[in-house]
Order: C-alpha cells, then sequence, then structure tokens
C-alpha cells in the first residue's frame, strides 16, 4: 500500500482539527457555566451529581461511541439527523466525552475557592458580569487544565469516532482512526508518521495553552 | 459625635438551617448611626456573625427587616478575607470594578487606602503571599477604598497576635475616625471593643439583649450573662439590707462581707452583685475607703504588662488588675491576705429575677 500523500496528510490533519476544535468549543461553552454553577453552590442532589460527572470523566469513549451510534443509527431516536458517519456524528460523541471533563475540573475548581470568596466580591458592590469576570480570572488555571485534558481527550479519542464516523475516506478518517487502520493493515511505518503528526499537534496545542497559563501567573 | 440612623433592624429573625442543626437569631431593634461604631458582642455561636451577615444583605431574614438608607457604600470585612489573584494593589482596584471613577482618582484611592493601613510597600507583591495580618490590612484598605457610609467587620482581629491585634485597631480606630465611617464591628475581644465602641450590643444565644452606650453597657449589664460577656466577672450573690442612706444601700453576702451599692431595691430582694475588676481595690493595709471586707490571694498571673489578680472572699473569687511592675504587683505573693475596697458607684446590682 501507497503511503498517504502530502495532500492527504494535510487533509486528514484538518479533518482532525475541523472536528476536534467545534467539540471542544462546544464541550467549554456548555461545560463551563454547568460546572461554574455546580462548583459554588450547594443543594438537594449535588453529591449524586458531582458523582454521576465523575463517573463520565472516566467513561470509556468506546462506549460513548456506541451510546451515539444507537441514538443516530436508523431506528435511534436521532436518526432524522442523518448523521451518522459524518462529522457532525463524530463532534457529538467527542462533545459527550469532553463535556464531563470540562464540568468536573470547572466545578472543582469552583469549589476550591473560598466559601465566602463570591461574597467578599459581592459586598464590594461589584456588578454580576464583572463578578464573573473576576471568578473566571480567580480558577483560571483549573480552567487551563479543562482546557488541555478537554483536548487532550478529544484528539486522542479513537474508538467512538470509529464507531459513528465509520472512518471513511475523505469524509470521516481522522489521524487516530487512521493510525489504527493502518496499524492493522501492517503499515507500521506510517502508522507511526501519523501517529507523530497527532503527537504534535497535541504538543503545540498544550504549549500554547500552557504558555497562556503561564503567563497569567502574576 | 453620632448622628442619623444608616441602618436599622426591626423584628428581625433569621433562620439557618444545616445538617448540623437548626439556629434562629431575634433582634427586636438595632439602629446603627452616622459617625459611630457599634460593638457586638457575645460568645461564641450567639449569632453574631449571622446578625452582621444579615446587616450587609447576605443573610434573608425569616421575619422583620434591615433598612439601610445610608448614602454611600456598604460593604463588609469578612472573618476571613479570600485574597483575590493578582497584586496588593489588584486587590483594591477590584472594588471599583462597575463603578463611574476615572483612571487617576482610582489610583490615588488605592495609594490612600494602603497607605491608610501601611501596607503600600505591598503594592505590587501577590496578594496570595500575604501573612494573616498583612490579608486583614488589604481587605480593610479594599473596604474604605470604596469611602463607605458604613462598614461592617466580622471578628477583624481574630487569629491575629497580640502586637499585631493592638497595631491594626490603633490603625482601624483612627481610619474610622478620618473618615466618619458609620461602623458596626463584631468580635468577642472585649479590650478591641472597649478601644473602638461608640455603643455596645449583646448577643446571647441568638437574642439581642441588650444594647447602649459602651459605658451603660459595660457598667450596668441588665443580666448576669450579659456581666459576664461584657467583664464584669466579678458576681456574687447577696440580699439588699434593711440599713440606707437614701439610695446607698448595703448588700448583705455573708456574716461577714457586706457591699455598699445605689440601688432602688426594696430591702430583702436577692441580687447579683457585679464589680468590674478594674474597679477592684486592693490593700494590704486597713483598706481603701469603701472596704468590702477581706480575702486571700490565690493566684497571681504576670504577663509582663499587666497582673491579674484571683482573691477568695466570701467563698468566691474575685479578680482584679493592677500594673505590671509597681506597687503592690510587685509584692503580693499568694497567701496574702488582702484588704477589698469598691466605690459603690461601680458596684452594680442585678435582681436575681432578671437572670
Amino acid at each position: 500500500m501507497n503511503p498517504p500523500s502530502i495532500g492527504l496528510l494535510i487533509e486528514i490533519t484538518a479533518r482532525t482539527l475541523a472536528v476536534c476544535l467545534p467539540a471542544l468549543a462546544i464541550s467549554l461553552a456548555v461545560g463551563l457555566p454547568i460546572g461554574i454553577a455546580i462548583g459554588g453552590r450547594r443543594f438537594a442532589g449535588r453529591v449524586p451529581l458531582v458523582s454521576l460527572i465523575n463517573t463520565g470523566m472516566g467513561a470509556p469513549p468506546v462506549v460513548v461511541g456506541l451510546l451515539v451510534y444507537f441514538a443516530l443509527e436508523r431506528n435511534g431516536p436521532f436518526s432524522e439527523l442523518k448523521w451518522l458517519y459524518t462529522n457532525q456524528a463524530m463532534v457529538l460523541a467527542q462533545v459527550v466525552i469532553a463535556l464531563p471533563l470540562v464540568v468536573g475540573i470547572t466545578l472543582a475548581a469552583v469549589a476550591a475557592l473560598d466559601e465566602d470568596w463570591e461574597l467578599q466580591v459581592r459586598t464590594l458592590g461589584v456588578p454580576k458580569r464583572w463578578r464573573m469576570w473576576l471568578l473566571l480570572r480567580e480558577i483560571r488555571l483549573g480552567l487551563l487544565a479543562a482546557v488541555i485534558t478537554a483536548l487532550g481527550g478529544i484528539l486522542s479519542e479513537v474508538g467512538a469516532v470509529m464507531a459513528v464516523g465509520g472512518n471513511l475516506e475523505g469524509e470521516t478518517r481522522v489521524l487516530t482512526t487512521s493510525i489504527l487502520m493502518y496499524t492493522q493493515m501492517g503499515e507500521l511505518e506510517i502508522a507511526l508518521g501519523l501517529a507523530a503528526v497527532l503527537v504534535g499537534l497535541m504538543l503545540v496545542l498544550a504549549g500554547l495553552l500552557t504558555a497562556v497559563q503561564q503567563s497569567g501567573r502574576t | 459625635m453620632s448622628g442619623a440612623t444608616v441602618l436599622s433592624v426591626s423584628d428581625l429573625r433569621v433562620e439557618l438551617h444545616s445538617r448540623r442543626g437548626s439556629f434562629a437569631l431575634t433582634a427586636d431593634a438595632l439602629e446603627l448611626n452616622a459617625r459611630e461604631a457599634l460593638v457586638i458582642l457575645g460568645p461564641n455561636g450567639s449569632g453574631k456573625s449571622t446578625l452582621v451577615r444579615t446587616l450587609a444583605g447576605l443573610e434573608r431574614p425569616a421575619s422583620g427587616r434591615v433598612a439601610s438608607v445610608a448614602t454611600g457604600p456598604v460593604t463588609m470585612v469578612f472573618q476571613r478575607p479570600a485574597p483575590l489573584a493578582g497584586s496588593v494593589a489588584h486587590n483594591v482596584r477590584v472594588a471599583f470594578l462597575g463603578k463611574k471613577l476615572s483612571g487617576s482618582e482610582r489610583r490615588a484611592r488605592v495609594v490612600e487606602a494602603l497607605q491608610r493601613f501601611k501596607i503600600d510597600h505591598l503594592a505590587e507583591h501577590r496578594a496570595a503571599t500575604l501573612s494573616g495580618g498583612e490579608l486583614r490590612r488589604l481587605a480593610l484598605s479594599r473596604a474604605f477604598a470604596l469611602r463607605p457610609a458604613v462598614l461592617l467587620l466580622d471578628e477583624p482581629f481574630a487569629a491575629l497576635d497580640a502586637d499585631g491585634q493592638a497595631a491594626l485597631s490603633l490603625d482601624l480606630r483612627r481610619a474610622i475616625s478620618d473618615t466618619g465611617v458609620a461602623v458596626a464591628m463584631v468580635t468577642h475581644d472585649l479590650r478591641r471593643a472597649m478601644l473602638l465602641a461608640d455603643r455596645i450590643a449583646v448577643l446571647i444565644n441568638g437574642r439581642l439583649v441588650q444594647v447602649g452606650r459602651r459605658d451603660d453597657v459595660l457598667e450596668r449589664p441588665s443580666t448576669p450573662e450579659i456581666a459576664q460577656v461584657v467583664g464584669m466577672t466579678n458576681l456574687v450573690q447577696g440580699v439588699v439590707g434593711g440599713d440606707r442612706r437614701g439610695d446607698l444601700a448595703t448588700v448583705e453576702v455573708d456574716d461577714q462581707h457586706r457591699v455598699a451599692a445605689h440601688t432602688e431595691c426594696a430591702a430583702g430582694t436577692r441580687v447579683w452583685v457585679g464589680i468590674r475588676p478594674e474597679h477592684l481595690k486592693l490593700d494590704v493595709g486597713r483598706g481603701d475607703v469603701d472596704p468590702i471586707g477581706k480575702g486571700v490571694v490565690r493566684e497571681i498571673i504576670n504577663d509582663g504588662v499587666s497582673v491579674s489578680i484571683g482573691v477568695d472572699w466570701a467563698g468566691s473569687e474575685l479578680r482584679t488588675h493592677l500594673m505590671a511592675g509597681r506597687g503592690l504587683a510587685r509584692t503580693l505573693a499568694v497567701g496574702a491576705e488582702v484588704s477589698l475596697s469598691a466605690n459603690p458607684e461601680h458596684v452594680h446590682l442585678i435582681p436575681v429575677c432578671s437572670d
């Protein structure tokens, strides 16, 4: 088998980013407010809810992929969407994987603040929108940890995207599914090359986030 | 000089429920006036912090109301101030978020506030690296930077060493005096209360039991429990005798011990006799004027500044303070017989039925 051309490699890498980055953005947009809300409040049922989130943080991706598959397949509740074996299905699966990570790490960061933190800021007469800005600033190290963890989880995930994406050439093939495919075919050099690209991608993104994280330390 | 009422409480009831149980705070009436310092005293768990948090609007009353007519900000400094991420100066600037102030005004206020509490040299340090005392100074700086009309303080001296408490209380007193802010301060430290208070409110078991001018509350507590809270620790029971000149009567504690006191109580009334330690006089000779009998020194505690002396008197231990290194404090020994005296002006009687 011929190794993938540079064009194909770029296409696979671009598709990987096209799937991972929206999944990360959606997970953050949904997960941060939920994490902040749960982390900063005490309410009935909080402990089982946090326990559920913690379980979600460790959920096997292939099981998540299977559940998303059942939801999207032709007899599933969301079959009308016709997302199975599309990029949207892969984004959905990755959101389901990353969301508990974002929520769990964010709520832990908020819960670690002094219990009077919000009240202390409130008694200074700081308006609500500024209080939220201060809170995000206060937990920024935890937030960046959430972003890095979620990104790592999404970028390296293979079981779920294989289940709902199908690794279709030119359509849903991404770096992780390509690596798996070439490994199964015995094309280990190609698999290693793709793995190097994947690791490089993770290194660049994590490096950028770490730089932001460390520059915020005063 | 205090002014118009800026914060008032009427028929207040606050209920707190947690896994550890329920707690209720009640206060019939309480007012905080402009340019005055109201100190809220009480034992641990009496509801002091709950009251001040309610005044700050952080606890919602189950009934009654807290009314504020303050023309400026109402702010609060917590028992454990939490530093925000960033520099000390940033922590003060946070108070200006969402407020219309020019950049130069903000900078001037930050400098003024940090100088007021003597931490201007720490302006660019990370707030998280401050010591406990510095953190309190930062929290007070931030509160004063707001130029508040009302400042609520929850145990501002807690967990500080004696020197730290003394220095901070003096700076706080100066800041209150300079700005004229109305202050309601929770503490269980009587010395700080006496240093700062214009008026004192006493809470016991979740009830506001006495409010009044500082000296009135300190000298004339309404119950023995309040007497203990405000430092009138010398309390013995007696009976008002029949001999009296005007309102000056003699209270018989036992056959050998009598105390002269001003009272309206009728002869035969059973009373608590309260004398503050600083008003109980000691003499190894015949005794001062207004003698109340002899006692035996049982304990001498010298902390280098003052000497606390416990004296057995009529089967009770009375306590008095002397200045260390001077007069009797240098010569007195445990077991010595001493004469005790108390000016009737400083002897407070509480009818036993009031407890």
